[in-house]
């Protein structure tokens, strides 16, 4: 018998926080142009320095201007993504739930879609067009939440298969107005497939990392609130009310906050795909199921995935890229079936 | 249970590290650049025809170019020498393989580009994506877009990128130059009624151009017309339309005529093409893939089909001081538009550069 | 329980008022239907009974006689539409999940994890009631853990997986769960159902053994009529969502009433016990 303590917890994402510090130095070495690991410390000793200025220009704009934003993009996208995974499979009780499975992915890349639409016809500022698409597809991801929590409770009260009924509906539905519009508006909307397959290549602003740092950290510490009442609830919903469990409550903020963290995720990257399916499913194969240890470790094995997946969408076919979600998918897939083979009957 | 847990834990490791060091072996060498040029203090605004203020360092020696129609231009206006990258796909003149490459136009490598420390990237709102434009504006380097929609457009963009590239002088004449050569065109064809075609980008499924395209406005100049009136760009076409309309001739675009022949012969055997009197005459056109591209070769594909499709315009001799050096107009075949294009190419860019004729197309 | 004492008892002795009294069921009833504005398909008319301390109730009846749906009830899952059901002066209903947990305990018939779990495990989540939010366990609910599992006799089961015993030890690993959670009431829906014989009396065993010594109210829904007399110190009767009769099993196994709730003719006869022994009769 060996219940969880703290320090083992702390241990193990500790180990994790290494191997994601050792993914980001790989991550900010490799790429279409090569950078020596001596040029990269020396470069970083320069930074955190503070000379700056003294930090030569070939490698400055490379390093800091692209390729960090897009390792913390890759960061908290990948941390979201399973962060939301791990929890719409404690939610729906279905091992075979992902981040899109209820829709937001779909939604958000319709309203992505609408906002590259509209975008020739309001005059805003470069940074605010900058931030349309996004923007954009963050409220089409709300949008969709909303409309699918209303389609999936009965008697006031979020009902699983309900919600996992409206919520897959509501994607094809979504999807097929998608394609709709893709093939009618082709001109307009060249270059979406990129999105639609998950793509980390734009950089924002710095306001934007820091809303989703924020967006981040408070959705997935509401969640890890309810850590405890996810393990109960995959015991079943009215054992987990008779252990003390306020399941609608649980569910609803469960529902809110991992679509939140998808929302946000996707808004920005497009749908990298298997990331929420398959990490959940190896951290619980190594740490388990208990829903204290899988949500960190869940978060910064994504984050670890996803920053591994870029840096190969960004070398492979050098000097052109790979959408992510290509690489998420090609690497997820077989992995995917590995697990399904292993799962103990 | 802890042997189990910590075995576990070493091979999530071990896995880790190794396919972290499998990332290390597929890297393409590419030069990157030696130190960066000094930057000029020198700048000049300018509004690209996407709407956008660019602020454009003077002069610009570095440019790169995201389209292979917009590299066609640098090396038509004679400025190769300052062209330090294009995209994976600019293959026109041959000497554009050989520089650094960035990447696709929709997917160009970031990195790539600011390695090569240009004063400006050339892009062009039909083929590049505006996320790039977003990425390149947060790096600080300007990115000057072009759009057009129309022959005449095309004209007038390559003349007003000249002016932006610094070369205001070669853009006036070879935009000058390609105005006569439509205008003589206009003249011979005006007495014509136009033939009725269907350009098919695609057979299977069968894809054509839509009426607000470069492409359809070449068709119109060459004295045809496309049966397909659609808003979308790029039209999916119904076969029974198309039988229903009758084109006079079929327009396919291609590098070599002789590798489209089997094909275009293939294509009477298709299940419903034999519908299509066109098909079954065998009344196909097939010119220079220059039409595809938004850039100054374009007028060429469009003389060639005006060639094809009415050789009677064409029967009698040329006015004298009409006719450029080193361009014949030779009896219309089909495969004889592939000399053509051969010959007028093979200007080197020392006869640009002097000044002398504007041999550069 | 002695027999005389318990056969003094009924329903309307003042004597069950007492503030010993723990569990208080007053004229509750409910109805369900499937459409608010049909007529109801299934309805549990006013019942009322009371229980003590160490004391094991049987609900008892045929099926569909409204014993799960009184359970429910006195569970906190159903909110009554008349009357109100208190513990310990309590009204079940509403009590938040939290508290209702940390004094009602229900074991469930079986249970089907997700993902696999030890029974360790398995026991620590009946204190989740206990443990406020993110606490990790504390040595003190390892400790009532290990006692729980002690006290059903599956200590040994400590470190298998729950998949991977069989159903009368996942029985006890469930009850120990129930067990963990310290609880004033503990109930159970049919629990002998997939039980063998020497398993049931095992199980009913315990109960009458962990209500006497930690002074457990336990409530039983069964329809075994042996078991529930052999183990009840109180009987509620039930029959199509009517409370027929409450009492000790002396004044319920009539056989005149036994035979007409149940629909089948037998025999009512005092066992070596002391208790009541039902036979059913074979088909004349």
């Amino acid at each position: 018998m060996r219940p969880l303590t703290f320090r083992r917890l702390f241990f193990q994402c500790f180990i994790l926080a290494l191997i994601l510090f050792v993914a980001v130095v790989v991550a900010m070495k490799f790429g279409a142009v090569p950078v020596s690991l001596y040029a990269l410390a020396r470069d970083v000793l320069r930074f955190l320095l503070g000379q700056t200025s003294q930090i030569s220009t070939d490698y400055g704009l490379i390093l800091w201007n692209i390729r960090l934003p897009r390792i913390l993009l890759a960061i908290i996208v990948g941390a979201s993504l399973s962060v939301a995974g791990t929890s719409f499979q404690a939610l729906l009780r279905n091992p075979l739930a992902d981040p899109y499975v209820l829709g937001v992915s779909s939604g958000a890349a319709l309203g992505a879609i609408l906002s590259l639409i509209a975008a020739p016809y309001l005059s805003l500022s470069p940074a605010l067009t900058a931030l349309l698409t996004p923007m954009g597809a963050f409220l089409g991801a709300i949008a969709t939440i909303t409309a699918v929590y209303f389609l999936g409770t009965r008697e006031g009260q979020i009902d699983s298969s309900t919600l996992l009924l409206a919520g897959v509906i509501t994607a094809s539905f979504i999807s097929a107005i998608i394609m709709f519009l893709m093939s009618t508006l082709s001109g307009n909307l060249r270059g979406f497939a990129f999105w639609l397959m998950g793509d980390l290549s734009t950089p924002l602003q710095k306001n934007v990392y820091w809303f989703l740092g924020a967006g981040f950290l408070l959705a997935a510490g509401a969640i890890y609130t309810t850590a405890t009442d996810l393990n109960l609830l995959l015991a079943g919903e009215k054992e987990a009310m008779h252990l003390g469990v306020d399941v609608p409550r649980v569910r609803l903020v469960v529902y809110i906050a991992a679509s939140l963290l998808t929302g946000l995720a996707v808004s920005v990257s497009g749908a990298v795909g298997y990331v929420g399916l398959i990490v959940p499913h190896i951290m619980r194969l190594i740490f388990g199921s208990d829903h204290r240890t899988l949500l960190p470790t869940a978060a910064l094995g994504g984050a670890i995935a996803v920053v591994f997946a870029d840096t190969l969408a960004r070398t492979v076919v050098a000097p052109a890229e790979l959408p992510v979600g290509a690489v998420t998918a090609l690497a997820g897939a077989p992995l995917f079936i590995y697990l399904l083979r292993r799962r103990p009957s | 249970m802890k042997e189990i847990a910590i075995a576990r834990l070493r091979f999530a490791v071990c896995v880790t590290v190794a396919a972290m060091l499998c990332a290390a072996a597929p890297l393409r060498a590419q030069s990157a650049s030696p130190t960066a040029p000094p930057s000029s203090p020198f700048f000049r605004e300018v509004t690209d025809e996407a709407g956008r203020t660019v602020r454009i360092p003077q002069p610009v020696r570095r440019i790169v170019s995201l389209a292979p129609s917009l590299t066609e231009t640098v090396y038509a206006l004679g400025l190769q020498d300052r062209l330090v990258g294009d995209t994976d796909y600019c293959d026109y003149p041959p000497d554009a393989k050989t520089k650094t490459k960035v990447g696709g136009a929709i997917n160009p490598s970031l990195e790539q580009i600011a390695a090569l420390h240009p004063d400006l990237v050339l892009m062009t709102k039909g083929l590049n994506r505006l996320d790039t434009v977003y990425s390149l504006d947060h790096l600080g380097i300007s990115a000057y877009a072009t759009d057009p929609r129309t022959v005449d457009e095309i004209i007038s963009s390559s003349k007003k990128l000249a002016d932006v590239l610094g070369a205001p002088e070669t853009g006036d004449l070879i935009a000058a130059d390609l105005q006569r050569r439509l205008a003589d065109l206009r003249n011979r064809l005006s007495a014509l009624p136009p033939k009725r075609v269907l350009f098919a980008v695609w057979t299977e499924p069968l894809i054509s151009i839509g009426r607000d395209t470069f492409i359809a406005d070449a068709l119109r100049r060459a004295g045809a017309v496309s049966i397909v009136d659609s808003s979308q760009d790029w039209p999916q076409v119904n076969l029974e339309e198309v039988a229903r309309l009758q084109p006079d001739y079929l327009v396919f675009a291609a590098s070599h005529a002789e590798s489209v022949a089997p094909q275009l012969d293939a294509l009477a055997r298709l299940p419903g093409w034999r519908i299509i009197d066109a098909v079954r005459d065998r009344r196909y056109a097939v010119i220079s893939e220059a039409v595809n591209r938004p850039a100054p070769r374009i007028v060429e594909a469009i003389e060639d089909l005006a060639k094809q499709l009415h050789p009677e315009a064409f029967a009698e001799k040329p006015e004298a001081g009409k006719e450029k050096p080193g361009k014949e107009i030779p009896p219309p075949q089909h495969q004889t538009f592939l000399h053509l294009s051969l010959d007028i190419h093979s200007s080197s860019p020392d006869t640009v550069s002097r000044g002398g004729c504007a041999c550069a197309r | 329980m002695s027999g005389s004492s318990a056969l003094a008892r009924n329903a309307g002795d003042p004597a069950r008022y007492s503030s010993e009294t723990r569990l208080s069921v007053e004229q509750v009833s409910y109805a369900y239907s499937a459409n608010p504005s049909q007529a109801p398909l299934f309805t549990l008319e006013a019942t009322s009974f009371q229980a003590r301390p160490g004391e094991i109730v049987a609900i008892l009846g045929p099926n569909a006689s409204g014993k799960s749906t009184l359970l429910k009830l006195i569970s906190g899952a159903l909110a009554p539409l008349s009357g109100r059901i208190l513990l310990d002066g309590f009204v079940t209903h509403s009590l938040t999940p939290r508290t209702r947990a940390q004094r009602i305990a229900v074991v469930q018939q079986e249970s089907r994890l997700l993902f696999p779990a030890q029974a360790w495990e398995f026991v620590l989540q009946g204190r989740h009631a206990h443990s406020r939010t993110l606490r990790f366990e504390s040595e003190d609910d390892v400790i009532i853990a290990k006692n729980a599992l002690a006290q059903v006799g599956a200590a040994d089961l400590s470190d298998r997986w729950m998949d991977q015993i069989s159903g009368g030890e996942k029985q006890r690993v469930i009850l120990a769960r129930a067990l963990a959670q310290q609880p004033l009431l503990l109930l159970l829906d049919e629990p002998t159902l997939h039980l063998d014989i020497a398993a049931q009396v095992d199980l009913l065993h315990s109960l009458r053994r962990l209500a006497a010594e930690n002074r457990y109210t336990v409530v039983v829904v069964t329809h075994e009529l042996n078991l529930a007399a052999e183990y009840a110190d109180q009987v509620v009767l039930m029959q199509r969502g009517r409370c027929l009769r409450v009492g000790p099993p002396a004044a319920i196994y009539q056989r005149e009433l036994l035979e007409q709730v149940f629909q089948t003719p037998l025999t009512v006869a005092l066992g070596s016990s002391g208790r009541p022994h039902v036979t059913v009769l074979s088909e004349r």
